[in-house]
């Protein structure tokens, strides 16, 4: 199956509520005075979180996002996997698309690692039979041992880290986006990780990576996008990437 | 126009994953009864307390004295209100309580609405079942109507619609939710749930024949207690459905991509 992600001159804006904005009252003021409810009332600040955007994947790209905190990395992401619609632009996904930004995301704490797996696994409407037979390798992949049957709430991060990367990757998703709580895990995970991301080339995958570690981003991907606050300052492959840096 | 084309893909989309919130319903149901002894029974003991205390009080003012002329027709209306409006407090923080969900993955808006009230229909089911054993124990039981397989749905379409008109501006304003705490309150005094309709006398009459909920509430107590519905129930009860869907997919055409920035 072929699998594309395209982006045309997105334009993300937040808008962020203070307490005051958040308030009926207020707003009911403001409609009396000839203010609009939803728009333009005071306390509402607007953050453009993105800015004229363009991405172009094909089969098999993995495609860093690297840039300082707070410059876009996330909230692109979240564009991608279609959890903010932006105000402005295009967003094009073809594929079956498999999103696990925030750390922890999508897991219940209290149940088990075993109980999490199929739980996650029926989140992307996988059939139980495909389920239980990815359990092994999955367990497997995440190094988790007996671990797996302790709830989730008594993991590390890393370990938690492990657990997802392994499910994101066993459950076949044409496009997998990921953000940084992959560097949650130790040196070791992180080779086997960056290993798994160079076969996905094979498989004809899309991996979107929101990172911080540059060793990872040679490895692993072939495209990176440089983000500063909210605006592409560099978009090409990995080794343009480290010439451009090294000017 | 791609706006309103993307309201129903929302609405149409939301019904398509049908699977995931049968499962989700089902698993989270059963987690927020881990760790008890009664179990999902806590749902039928709260029913049938209420009941017995509500008959006991007013079977006598009705002036009879005898609860078990009320009791049937207490039990029934609380139910049925749990599902006729009792679930609006749950549907006004339908995407505050969706919001991690929202942030991890991409779901259309009439998903959390439906995987919430798929959850208040499973505690209406339950209880349901409860309630016939208690009244054929009783000996005030009485064969079920057929309309019900007809009257349930249109009651839960109305109660889908209505939720996200409300869930909408609740995520925005979180003055609404306590509104609706308080409004549902009120309705449900003012709806015929534990006081027999019939002896509503003169102008304040008005408040069966123009209430919505009173109408929607008929439409399953009467078939759950053996009887058909009158026709002026149906006849608010699918007009609703047509004024409440076109009002949900209006606001979603307008506000659907912002309640996630509303969080």
């Amino acid at each position: 199956m072929s699998c594309s992600v395209r982006l045309d001159g997105v334009t993300l804006d937040y808008f962020i509520y203070s307490v005051k904005a958040q308030s009926l009252r207020n707003a009911v003021f403001n409609l009396a005075v000839g203010g609009n409810l939803y728009k333009s009332q005071g306390d509402v600040t607007v953050v453009r979180a993105l800015e004229n955007i363009n991405i172009d994947l094909e089969e098999g790209d993995r495609l860093a996002l690297v840039g300082h905190n707070g410059s876009g990395k996330t909230s692109l992401l979240k564009v991608i996997a279609g959890i903010y619609e932006p105000q402005k632009g295009r967003v094009e996904v073809k594929g079956k698309l498999t999103s696990m930004i925030a750390h922890g995301a999508g897991l219940d704490l209290d149940l088990s690692g075993l109980q999490n797996i199929r739980k996650m696994g029926a989140m992307r409407l996988l059939p139980k039979k495909v389920v239980e037979s990815r359990i092994d390798s999955i367990v497997e992949f995440s190094e988790l041992g007996d671990f797996v049957r302790l709830p989730v709430k008594t993991y590390s991060s890393g370990m938690m880290a492990r657990l997802m990367f392994a499910c994101a990757t066993e459950f076949d998703a044409d496009i997998l986006v990921l953000d940084e709580w992959l560097g949650a895990g130790d040196a070791a995970f992180f080779q086997k990780a960056s290993t798994r991301m160079q076969g996905f080339v094979d498989k004809a995958q899309i991996v979107v990576l929101g990172t911080h570690n540059f060793h990872l981003v040679q490895v692993a991907c072939n495209k990176v996008i440089e983000l500063a606050a909210g605006r592409a300052v560099f978009a090409g492959t990995t080794a343009d990437w480290a010439a451009w840096r090294n000017q | 126009m791609e706006a309103i084309q993307a309201a129903f893909r929302d609405l149409i989309d939301g019904v398509r994953l049908a699977p995931l919130w049968l499962t989700l319903g089902w698993d989270q149901t059963a987690s927020r009864f881990r760790r008890t002894v009664l179990g999902p029974f806590w749902l039928t003991a709260n029913l049938l307390a209420m009941a017995f205390a509500l008959s006991f009080i007013f079977g006598g003012l009705l002036g009879n004295g005898n609860w078990r002329s009320t009791f049937s027709l207490m039990i029934s209306g609380i139910l049925c209100w749990s599902i006729t409006g009792g679930y609006l407090g749950d549907a006004s923080n339908t995407f505050i309580s969706a919001g991690d969900l929202m942030n991890t993955m991409r779901l259309p808006l009439t998903f959390h609405v439906l995987l919430m009230m798929y959850k208040n229909v499973i505690n209406f089911l339950a209880q349901l079942i409860a309630l016939w054993i208690v009244l054929f124990l009783l000996k005030l039981g009485a064969v079920p109507d057929i309309s019900l397989l007809l009257g349930l749905p249109i009651v839960l379409i109305n109660g889908i619609f209505l939720s996200l008109i409300i869930a909408m501006p609740a995520t925005r304003f979180r003055d609404i939710n306590q509104t609706i705490v308080v409004s549902v309150q009120i309705l449900f005094f003012l709806t015929p749930v534990f006081w027999p309709p019939a002896q509503m006398q003169g102008k304040r009459s008005l408040i069966l024949t123009l209430n919505p909920f009173a109408h929607l509430l008929e439409l399953i107590r009467q078939p759950v207690l053996g009887h058909t519905p009158s026709l002026i129930h149906w006849e608010w009860g699918i007009g609703l459905m047509f004024v409440l869907g076109a009002t949900a997919v209006t606001m979603l055409t307008f506000y659907r991509k912002r309640i996630v920035f509303w969080l």
